[in-house]
């Protein structure tokens, strides 16, 4: 059955990481919703998060050929029920023919500060669940959405385990 | 030592006791050709006609030698012409090396001449790749790209060094170089699951591929079919790694194998799938193939496990290990009655062949007069197409590494490049070319490598003035419009050969045939042979792609 799943890499910090990466995910044709890399916190090494659509077979399949990678040094999946996964989202909203307080009430039940008001607009940053940045984007739809930039999921695996090798 | 860069490459090559390499010079490689020039006593070039012959020639060393081969190009168009080399040896697991110039470091991402991305061009038919900014790091990377290419599921790397590098003066320190070891990665219980569902089958069949030559593990297969009494199919790539004259031996499974291996693979209760990877020529029809058995995988790479055909149980480590414990996991079992009916279905499974003709020679018989005059250890080579399947089906390979075909990515013009690198490697034996008139006008430029070094390839050029495959499938699915495949060219390959400075013999038909084979076999001089084929003969039996061996063509008029 399909479903999204998120896999964790950690790989060698050299240049072109991230093209391999990319390309597998390309030409072997998975369908990925989020790619993000960070430092890993060790000196040469860094994270990649990767939620991508598919079923069990595909995810083993994935996560089989990015372990050929020579720079990946792991590549795990990080189970939904066991892990942590958080995003940011800044999203800019129309004001224009709205009460700003209205807009205010939506954003303040996700913890989403304002971080700047414009003449027409608001831009509100959040973070949580892409659950919860998907429903805070879908309410504020109503007041027009100017535009948005999410930075792609970051997880980590609950209890002591770490994906650094 | 303080050596310059080239040096270094050459040091290197040494450490892995590299004596030959194939390419071409130009501009980029100009400081790494002077040190050849310096190491030439130590490091044989072989120059091609064409980058894509010395990839070539590079994938036919390593194939017959076992061990990697490399090659040298300049940059951007040198570069891509490595290109389809390097992807033919990618998809068949061959080890190789190439190294290509680039533009020196200040020149890089300014479009400068002959400046191209290879390492983005390669990545995805290469193992791994390297550009090398930086002289402080070039002999790690040289040593590392041979552990890659050599290590695990084996392939080709490649190195991309600018000019200025190869010119640029460091410290250079010796090092010698460990052996490479691939860790069994199963455990115990995974060989006892395997020997379990082996003991419980009655009608097993093994389904080997390319990975058992690969892996040198012949001798270890053949004492695990032996003990377990199991008859052996093999992929084209696998075609070597058990001699066909065995009697557990029934030839090559997929589009074009025979039917008895069709058969088997419909009727058997358990495939032991080894070094092979259920490519959609051999599983046409991946939720049918071996429908009614348990699947049984033996690899070195992981990623084959479950990608084409769900297996029930897997082996992961290098087969001359994994084979060796499962032969001692298992007991000794006999088949009689299973393979006498394998034996029945290859008795009558035969394909109705063409009338012989006056006006052509018969591609079976030509192979088989070949047979009867090559040893067990002299080369087959091919091109792609319809003599490729005929030379697989009915050429009688007893040891491995004798052949060399593209397998996987299906190459046309492959053949002479292989032949040129396999003749290089065994001076002392024979290599035989066959080709297609189509395959051969692709690459036929490297008679002129196969004259400068006076290697005894024979070309036999199966010249049916058609592009015969493509011009089946035509047949077949196209309600015979021959679309682009009659060229019918003129091209005399005798007179040809002469100009290149190569024997120059014709075949007409299958009675002159035996008379100038024995001509052209009586020396070591490099020979083409234009064998007259008719344009209608067919590469039967064949199951249309996608279906299984019910659906299997036997008769095409």
């Amino acid at each position: 059955m399909e479903n999204k799943h998120i896999i964790g890499l950690f790989v060698h910090n050299h240049p072109g990481v991230l093209l391999r990466v990319t390309s597998l995910i390309s030409r072997r044709g998975f369908n990925i919703d989020s790619l993000t890399v960070s430092p890993a916190g060790v000196e040469g090494y860094s994270r990649m998060t990767i939620r991508i659509n598919g079923d069990d077979d595909q995810v083993e399949q994935f996560i089989n050929q990015t372990m050929k990678i020579v720079d990946v040094k792991r590549a795990q999946e990080l189970p939904e029920s066991g892990s942590v996964a958080s995003e940011l989202i800044l999203i800019k909203t129309s004001t224009a023919g709205h009460d700003n307080n209205e807009i205010l009430a939506v954003t303040s039940k996700y913890h989403a500060s304002l971080v700047n008001l414009g003449d027409r607009s608001m831009t509100f940053r959040a973070s949580g669940t892409p659950k919860e940045i998907d429903t805070l984007v879908s309410e504020l739809d109503r007041f027009g959405i100017l535009e948005m930039a999410r930075t792609g999921i970051a997880a980590l695996e609950n209890g002591d385990k770490t994906l650094n090798a | 030592m303080k050596l310059n860069g080239s040096e270094i490459i050459a040091e290197c090559l040494l450490e892995q006791g590299v004596d030959t390499v194939f390419g071409y010079p130009g501009g980029a490689v100009l400081n790494i050709y002077d040190a050849l020039y310096k190491y030439s006593d130590r490091i044989t070039h072989i120059l091609s006609a064409h980058e894509q012959g010395a990839a070539h020639a590079a994938d036919g060393y390593a194939r017959t030698t076992g061990k990697c081969g490399v090659v040298i190009a300049t940059s951007g168009p040198g570069a891509t012409n490595l290109i389809t080399g390097i992807a033919t040896a990618y998809m068949d697991s061959v080890p190789m090396v190439a190294i290509t110039g680039n533009v020196t470091n200040d020149l890089l991402a300014r479009d400068s001449f002959q400046e191209v991305d290879i390492c983005g061009i390669s990545l995805p038919v290469t193992k791994h790749n390297f550009i090398v900014k930086d002289v402080k790091d070039l002999a790690n990377v040289i040593r590392k790209a041979f552990r890659i290419a050599m290590s695990g599921r084996k392939g080709p790397v490649l190195i991309d060094i600018p000019k200025d590098v190869t010119g640029a003066i460091y410290d250079y320190e010796p090092e010698r170089i460990e052996p490479i070891s691939n860790p069994v990665l199963s455990e115990k219980s995974d060989f006892e699951e395997a020997a379990g569902l082996i003991a419980q089958s009655q009608r097993p069949m093994i389904y080997m591929g390319g990975g058992v030559v690969s892996a040198d593990a012949e001798k270890e297969l053949l004492e695990f079919a032996e003990k377990i009494d199991c008859p052996v199919a093999t992929s084209v790539m696998g075609l070597g790694g058990f001699p066909s004259s065995h009697r557990l031996f029934m030839g090559t499974i997929g589009m074009h194998g025979g039917y008895e291996t069709g058969k088997a693979t419909d009727n058997c209760d358990l495939i032991i799938t080894i070094g092979a990877r259920f490519s959609d020529r051999v599983a046409g029809d991946r939720e049918k193939f071996g429908k009614d058995a348990k699947i049984i995988q033996l690899d070195i790479d992981r990623a084959e496990i479950n990608k084409n055909v769900k297996t029930d149980s897997h082996i992961l480590g290098d087969l001359k290990d994994t084979l060796r414990i499962l032969t001692d996991t298992v007991e000794k079992t006999e088949h009689n009655e299973w393979i006498a009916q394998v034996t029945e279905w290859g008795k009558k499974g035969g394909v109705t062949e063409t009338p012989r003709s006056d006006d052509y020679a018969h591609p079976y018989h030509i192979i088989e007069l070949v047979r009867r005059m090559t040893k067990d250890s002299d080369i087959i080579v091919t091109d792609v197409g319809q003599h490729q399947m005929w030379v697989s089906q009915k050429y009688r390979f007893e040891e491995p590494r004798t052949w060399c075909t593209s397998g996987g990515l299906g190459t046309m013009g492959y053949g002479l490049g292989a032949a040129v690198g396999s003749a290089v490697a065994h001076p002392d034996r024979r290599v035989v070319l066959f080709t297609g008139d189509g395959s051969f006008h692709m690459n036929l430029n490297e008679l002129a490598t196969v004259c400068s070094y006076d290697l005894p390839v024979k070309v036999i050029v199966m010249n049916n003035t058609v592009l015969g495959m493509v011009r089946q499938w035509q047949k077949l699915f196209y309600g015979r419009r021959f679309s682009q495949t009659d060229p019918h060219r003129k091209t005399d390959f005798a007179k040809l050969a002469e100009a290149f400075g190569v024997k120059g013999m014709r075949i007409h038909n299958d009675d002159d045939a035996e008379d100038v084979l024995k001509q052209a076999f009586s020396d070591n001089k490099p020979t083409v042979i234009d064998c007259r084929i008719s344009p209608d003969e067919n590469v039967l039996p064949m199951i249309p792609p996608g279906k299984t061996v019910d659906e299997m063509i036997t008769e095409m008029e």
